[in-house]
């Protein structure tokens, strides 16, 4: 198939590993596929830092369930990408260690307190299913299949974090002080999840066009804002005077993107910001430390005779 | 020997396991796949797999899980939460809901 026809043909859950696909189309959904990936199991070990803040019981058994399930959305990202035939789950995993592997730029942000579970919890993770829900109709079958059980689970996160957020809301002033400023530390991170503007990504247009992304980077972070502004303002969260967001003439809201920090946005997506080199150090240096695991794993006699339990 | 047949209605959807048949090689497997479970359902693809192949775990020898109490992990516990304001929040838990009882109806 040459682009041409690729492009023709383009729609939800066109083309699987029996079609043979151009080079360009091949590696374009690798490279969105792994950073998915990536940003799932960079996503996981940053939301685990939260199990040791959540202030009960119940707050923590959600947590190590949300963590668990992120890092099982990486392994299923990492099989759809590798049916594309350009890169191993293997080589994938070693450019995630040694700082190649791209990852979203919420995850470059070490966090310590528990009033940042929401942003990621809530907001991020809202953020992350909005984009997630349009690519159910991606054109790569086996992208398109790992979203219906990734969709399945995250339900769960996203109300999970808007209970947290509602929770620190109706607590305390000071609790509620705190909220505040870590919304507006966050919240210009969170604008630009969906990344720069159409004219300023690189990948977008070709992506649409072979039918791997259904929708823009722009109508994504609109959608959002429509949403997800509401939800701040009804918890009390103060959304700041900048970056500025304003409505357009379709009532629908956007945000002035020149007050933005693209510098860092950019130093972030060449994972070189001081957080990224300390996301992907502390990550890779967790690795090594149960690297003896993985082996006693390999050496494992498989002829042993167990039942193995199924992780519930 | 016996293949198992899997079949796919539209591109895109999952190929779900249909039955199986008698044959004594994957050409006549496919053959045989094609004229018992194609013929007359919407079929886009088949899939023949030697039956000896598929590896199987059963609900008696391992525990699957879903048994005990996790309602933490699930989107309907936090039901002073309203998923509406998002469609794909609420289809999320939509399809746990459904998940949910389908358990409940095994379990009891």
């Amino acid at each position: 198939m040459d682009i041409e026809t690729v492009e023709q043909r383009a729609g939800p859950r066109q083309f699987g590993p029996s079609d043979e696909l151009p080079e360009e189309y091949r590696r374009a959904a690798t490279r969105m596929i792994q950073f998915h990936a990536n940003s799932e199991v960079m996503g996981g070990y940053l939301d685990k830092e939260f199990t040791r803040h959540a202030p009960s019981l119940d707050r923590k058994l959600a947590n190590t369930a949300k963590v668990q399930d992120e890092i099982g959305h990486a392994q299923l990202l990492y099989r759809a990408a590798e049916t594309l035939g350009v890169k191993t789950r293997e080589e994938m995993l070693d450019e995630l260690a040694n700082g190649e592997g791209k990852f979203l730029n919420c995850f470059h942000y070490p966090v310590d307190s528990w009033y940042e579970a929401p942003m990621i919890d809530f907001f991020v993770d809202g953020g992350a299913m909005r984009r997630q829900a349009t690519l159910k109709r991606t054109s790569w079958t086996p992208y398109a299949h790992a979203m219906d059980k990734i969709c399945f689970e995250e339900g769960f996160h996203v109300k999970h974090g808007e209970s947290i957020l509602r929770e620190l809301m109706t607590s305390s002033k000071a609790v509620q002080e705190r909220v505040q400023e870590t919304f507006e530390e966050w919240w210009p991170r969170i604008l630009q999840f969906f990344g720069p503007t159409n004219d300023e990504s690189h990948h977008d247009e070709f992506a649409q066009r072979v039918g791997l992304k259904t929708v823009s980077n722009d109508e994504l972070r609109n959608s959002f804002l429509n949403m997800y502004v509401p939800k701040a303002e009804k918890y009390g969260l103060e959304i700041p005077e900048y970056p500025r967001i304003f409505e357009r003439d379709d009532g629908t809201m956007a945000v002035r993107e020149e007050d933005l920090d693209w510098e860092e946005f950019w130093t972030i997506a060449k994972n070189d910001y001081e957080g990224s080199h300390e996301q992907i150090g502390s990550r890779r240096r967790r690795q090594e430390a149960v690297e003896w695991v993985r082996q006693a794993m390999d050496s494992w006699d498989t002829t042993a005779e167990s039942a193995p339990q199924a992780a519930d | 020997m016996i293949w198992e047949v899997f079949r796919q209605e539209e591109p895109g959807d999952y190929h779900q396991h249909v039955g199986n048949v008698h044959a004594p090689d994957r050409e006549m497997a496919k053959q045989f796949a094609q004229i018992q479970h194609a013929r007359r359902m919407q079929t886009n693809s088949l899939w023949v797999v030697p039956q000896s192949e598929i590896g199987e775990v059963t609900a008696e020898e391992a525990s699957f899980g879903g048994e005990t109490d996790k309602s933490y992990r699930w989107a309907m516990t936090y039901n002073d939460i309203d998923a509406s304001f998002a469609e794909e929040v609420a289809e999320s838990e939509e399809e746990q809901r459904e998940a949910a009882e389908k358990r409940t109806e095994v379990n009891s």
